[in-house]
């Protein structure tokens, strides 16, 4: 089990002082599935990417905790007890991912020249690694973990750098498997990383990815903005099966009540001004759709 | 610098070379004359903007740093054999009139200061010759380096329907200080030829070196280049087609990789004489550290150019705030027959991308050097001799792991 905890969290644009969040409260456990609504400009997208670490970020006051128990990473990783919670904001992204993070993003970047298969292999045997130095830390002093560190990436006995604990063929079942669930066409493994996918295939990429990396907790920035019916039900379908078969929380941002249709939610959260000013069941998103975000603010704050 | 003839620099010097690649008496007067020629020239043209030369080629002293007696090189030359790839002492022996022909034909031996200067000195130098018909694959020339100057002349010659792919090497054996490397290439591709021209530059990075390769596209011919360029602290090169004959082609496809404080001028030039003619010219080079690279891209469309097709893009990538990098497009058009573009963009990894990896767990630097090798994916997909792709990847790799 798995738990994302923000508490009291503020952040303002790191080149200027203009703030975006002002105490926002949520806590995302595995397995739960939450929408985060709001009109925008709302802070929705940034609560997203403070939670991954983006740099254009700066936190002012608050926390991001994520709580996890002694087995979320299976019997290979031994977590003690004094590494069950970790303070996110204290880690680089690719530390936090290492640790179950996942952001999917409202816009994918497209990376030239990488291709899907390569990316992802990379990035799953770059968990596992950091994992474990995350929680080997104990171990030894920092000294011999560096010499480790260097080790890996030269010696001949571990093969070339870009091999890793999974390799070529082992990855390519994985992705196959995920791809056919997501049915998606097999040629988009050996395509550049989103380049010139349309705006449905990078979303259902994203999901993909999701997938393979089986995240603790999963952001999932507007994944449902400019999907037509069809890629919506596939998006869908995959974003179901992460809680259902890996036990991920996931935390669903959204303008649209469309998507929680097929990806229902356990928990609502409607987002103003930089908080989270109404929380309720699957009901509450309903009720948005015939009320508009207007009825919120004047519920909340009693003023519209 | 100045460019008064330089004691250094001797009739007797020239001749003394001229003889000991048994050369005719019009080839040593062609080197004298070039000789004569270096007080009156100018250095090859650079970019200049008010207060500031792009690439400031006065640096070295050429005249009193040469030391063309004592050229010092380890050489293959090595092709199939149905072509003929000869020494240039073999050439001067063997084939005395294709060189007369053909020496001199494409680039102006007397252009700059620099060619005059190779043309006058140089020691060693390659002919290829495929005859009618023939297809020639696997050429290679692989020089290095183990004097304090070299000056290396190379001439191609295709005839009526033939083909070639040349795969050229420099590198240093015995480094020094410093080194001059100066390299001048003519090709000159008969009817229906197709000539591809492979260059991989890794000289030490203590190494000068100036280059002009150039083409001579006859009717429905094709000469495609790649000019690959990682070593030096300083070069200069040009690599250009004269697109003479009709419906002829060519591609110049460029990459560089500079860090520390290496200088790269690296021009691509293309002049359309002649109807239906198509260029493509395409470079993606890297600039780190305080490495400066200036880019200058010419595309000549003229007036008896009918039917014209020319593309030309070239993009940098900065990895430091220091570096700095510079290109200039330019068309000129003379022919209202065109279809054209150019474009040229300089700019550093984007954060966005470097986030999106990162977090998907792919450590920074990693990541990094994921973009980078992935942004020199589009040229190295235009690269159709195998052998050289995979250098340069290796080159790449090496370099940025070598990096923080």
């Amino acid at each position: 089990m798995a738990r994302l905890e923000l508490s009291n969290l503020h952040a303002e644009v790191a080149d200027g002082d203009e703030k975006i969040l002002e105490g926002v409260d949520l806590e995302v456990e595995s397995g739960e599935i939450h929408a985060l609504m709001g009109p925008n400009g709302s802070g929705k997208s940034t609560t997203a990417k403070v939670i991954a670490g983006h740099p254009a970020y700066e936190v002012t006051e608050g926390e991001v905790l994520l709580h996890i128990e002694d087995d979320e990473f299976g019997e290979d990783i031994e977590i003690d007890e004094d590494q069950r919670t970790w303070n996110l904001l204290d880690l680089e992204p690719n530390e936090r991912a290492a640790l179950g993070i996942f952001l999917g993003f409202q816009y994918p970047a497209e990376i030239e020249g990488v291709t899907m298969t390569n990316f992802l292999r990379t990035a799953l045997n770059a968990k596992i690694e950091e994992r474990e130095e995350l929680f080997e830390e104990e171990d030894g002093d920092s000294d011999e973990d560096e010499a480790e560190d260097e080790g890996f990436e030269s010696s001949p006995m571990e093969g070339p750098a870009d091999e890793g604990e999974i390799g070529v063929a082992e990855f390519q079942e994985i992705l196959q498997e995920k791809m056919e669930q997501l049915e998606m066409d097999e040629r988009f493994a050996q395509r550049y990383l989103n380049a010139g996918f349309s705006g449905g295939e990078k979303k259902q990429n994203e999901v993909l990815q999701a997938a393979i990396l089986e995240p603790s907790i999963a952001v999932l920035d507007e994944i449902d903005s400019g999907l037509d019916i069809d890629r919506l039900q596939d998006v869908s379908t995959g974003i179901n099966a992460l809680p259902d078969e890996q036990g991920t929380g996931i935390l669903q941002i959204t303008h649209y009540q469309r998507i929680l249709d097929y990806v229902e939610p356990d928990h609502v959260h409607v987002m103003l001004d930089g908080e989270i000013a109404k929380s309720g069941d699957a009901s509450l998103a309903e009720e948005l759709e015939d009320k508009g975000y207007d009825w919120v603010r004047e519920e909340v704050y009693g003023t519209a | 610098m100045s460019t008064q003839v330089h004691a250094n620099l001797t009739e007797e010097q020239v001749r003394q070379i001229s003889g000991e690649l048994d050369e005719p008496e019009w080839l040593t007067e062609t080197r004298l004359e070039a000789l004569d020629a270096l007080a009156d020239l100018e250095m090859p043209d650079v970019i200049r903007t008010p207060g500031r030369d792009w690439t400031n080629l006065h640096e070295l002293d050429f005249e009193s740093f040469v030391d063309p007696l004592n050229a010092a090189e380890d050489k293959d030359q090595v092709g199939p054999a149905d072509a003929e790839v000869l020494s240039w002492a073999e050439a001067v022996a063997e084939h005395e009139d294709l060189l007369k022909e053909h020496f001199g034909s494409v680039v102006d031996l007397q252009e700059n200061y620099l060619t005059a200067l190779s043309t006058a000195l140089f020691s060693t130098g390659t002919v290829v010759y495929v005859p009618e018909g023939v297809d020639a694959e696997d050429v290679t020339i692989r020089t290095e380096q183990n004097s304090q100057s070299l000056f290396n002349y190379t001439l191609v010659v295709t005839e009526e329907s033939s083909s070639v792919t040349i795969l050229e090497r420099q590198s240093t054996g015995q480094k020094q200080d410093e080194q001059y490397y100066s390299g001048v290439v003519e090709v000159v591709a008969g009817e229906n030829s197709s000539v591809q021209y492979g260059s991989l530059q890794n000289l030490s990075e203590e190494a000068y070196n100036f280059t002009v390769k150039r083409g001579d596209a006859g009717t429905y011919a094709t000469i495609d280049w790649i000019e690959a360029n990682i070593g030096t602290q300083l070069t200069k090169t040009e690599v250009s087609t004269e697109l003479n004959g009709e419906s002829s082609e060519t591609q110049i496809v460029g990459a560089f990789y500079g860090h520390n404080d290496q200088h790269f001028d690296l021009d691509a030039k293309v002049w359309h004489r002649a109807e239906h003619t198509t260029a493509d010219l395409v470079t993606r080079g890297v600039t780190d550290d305080i490495a400066r690279s200036v880019y200058e891209g010419v595309q000549d469309v003229g007036s008896e150019a009918w039917d014209t097709s020319s593309y030309q893009r070239e993009n940098t990538l900065m990895l430091s705030d220091e570096s700095e990098a510079d290109a200039s497009p330019k068309l000129i058009i003379n022919n209202h027959d065109t279809e054209a573009s150019h474009s040229a963009t300089v700019g550093q990894i984007d954060q966005e991308d470097l986030l999106y990896m990162t977090s998907r767990g792919v450590n920074p630097r990693a990541a990094r050097n994921m973009l980078v090798e992935g942004f020199f994916v589009p040229v190295f997909e235009e690269i159709a001799v195998d052998e050289l792709r995979e250098d340069l990847e290796e080159l790449i790799a090496t370099r940025l792991r070598t990096r923080d």
